[in-house]
């Protein structure tokens, strides 16, 4: 499965705005933000803002790099498929 | 009023007891007259795990703590902040096995009351039980305004909520006023008790402040907006059943 991204502005109401859409075949699995510097020593990190299906998640992470954020996100399909 | 540390163990149990309700001279005496081990904590240090048996209750002198409860990968939900003259296993002279942890969120004095000797005194003097059972029952209508702002309300209003009920809890007990309050607790605490995520405070609070309803530096909490917090928050006070608002 590959995943795609697709950057937009997300309106969370705070000075955090730069964001990706991810997509799974064409499915929207996640929303990132990435973490201004309003968040100190988080900033620049990809906030998991919103997760849908087994992406979801009540505790939503930050995540280093995009990188990281891809593998976790596969990895939740992964398990649900 | 002095601060919480120069006081001597009882006459703090029995500040906290009387900003709930009014105590007969005998009543006071044998609260003061209670034994307790006193015992120094970091912070972040479990007082109490679950699964542990308790032979004690444990009030605290100084600092803060908390309950909760750990999930799996590290998960964490905090049920309630404890501040000083808080017992916050109360419920363990009848309930001995823990069901959750308790641990300090800062550096705290703990005094350590055995439950024979509570029950001794709740026995000689049943209006002090009654008014032990009152402290639970406070504490339950605590639990559900808690359980009314992560079900139902958005971060702003739970946040301004906390803020509300903290600032009261802590003005009874003679640790506040003048809408200022000591808030030594991370936004990761805050987090794991309403059941958000640190951004999510972090923004709420950066929100906050631009809209000059509070102010939060150096562990102080100033609530420069108190009308709008309460109002934003719905927040009455009933639920807290404090014995000095309920007089005043």
């Amino acid at each position: 499965m590959s995943l795609r991204l697709q950057p937009v502005y997300v309106a969370t109401g705070s000075g955090d705005t730069e964001s990706l859409l991810v997509f799974a075949d064409d499915f929207l699995v996640a929303v990132l933000v990435r973490l201004s510097d309003d968040h100190q020593e988080a900033v620049g990190m990809w906030f998991l803002e919103a997760g849908f299906g087994p992406v979801d998640d009540p505790c939503p992470p930050n995540f280093s790099d995009l990188d990281t954020a891809q593998n976790w996100i596969e990895e939740r399909l992964a398990h649900a498929a | 009023m002095p601060p919480a540390s120069d006081q001597n163990p009882t006459a703090i149990l029995l500040r906290k007891l009387e900003s709930i309700a009014i105590l007969t001279d005998g009543e006071r005496q044998a609260v003061a007259s209670l034994p307790m081990r006193v015992q120094s904590l970091g912070a972040r240090q479990d007082i109490l795990r679950e699964g542990d048996e308790s032979r004690h209750c444990c009030l605290i002198l100084e600092g803060w703590a908390c309950r909760y409860k750990l999930l799996s990968a590290g998960k964490r939900q905090i049920f309630s902040f404890h501040i000083v003259g808080d017992v916050p296993n109360l419920q363990s002279l009848h309930i001995p096995d823990a069901d959750h942890n308790i641990a300090t969120l800062t550096k705290a004095r703990i005094g350590y009351i055995p439950h024979d000797s509570l029950r001794a005194l709740t026995t000689n003097h049943p209006s002090v039980g009654a008014l032990l059972w009152r402290d639970t029952l406070i504490e339950a209508a605590i639990f559900r305004a808690w359980m009314v702002g992560m079900g139902r309300r958005s971060a702003f209003e739970q946040i301004a909520h906390l803020f509300c009920e903290m600032y009261l809890k802590m003005q009874a007990v003679g640790l506040a006023e003048g809408y200022r309050c000591p808030m030594p607790i991370t936004q990761a605490d805050l987090a794991d008790a309403l059941g958000l995520t640190p951004v999510h405070i972090n923004r709420v609070l950066k929100d906050m402040r631009g809209r000059a309803m509070i102010t939060l530096k150096s562990d102080m909490l100033v609530l420069e907006a108190w009308n709008e917090l309460i109002r934003v928050s719905e927040f009455d006070p009933t639920y807290l059943h404090l014995e000095a608002r309920a007089a005043g």
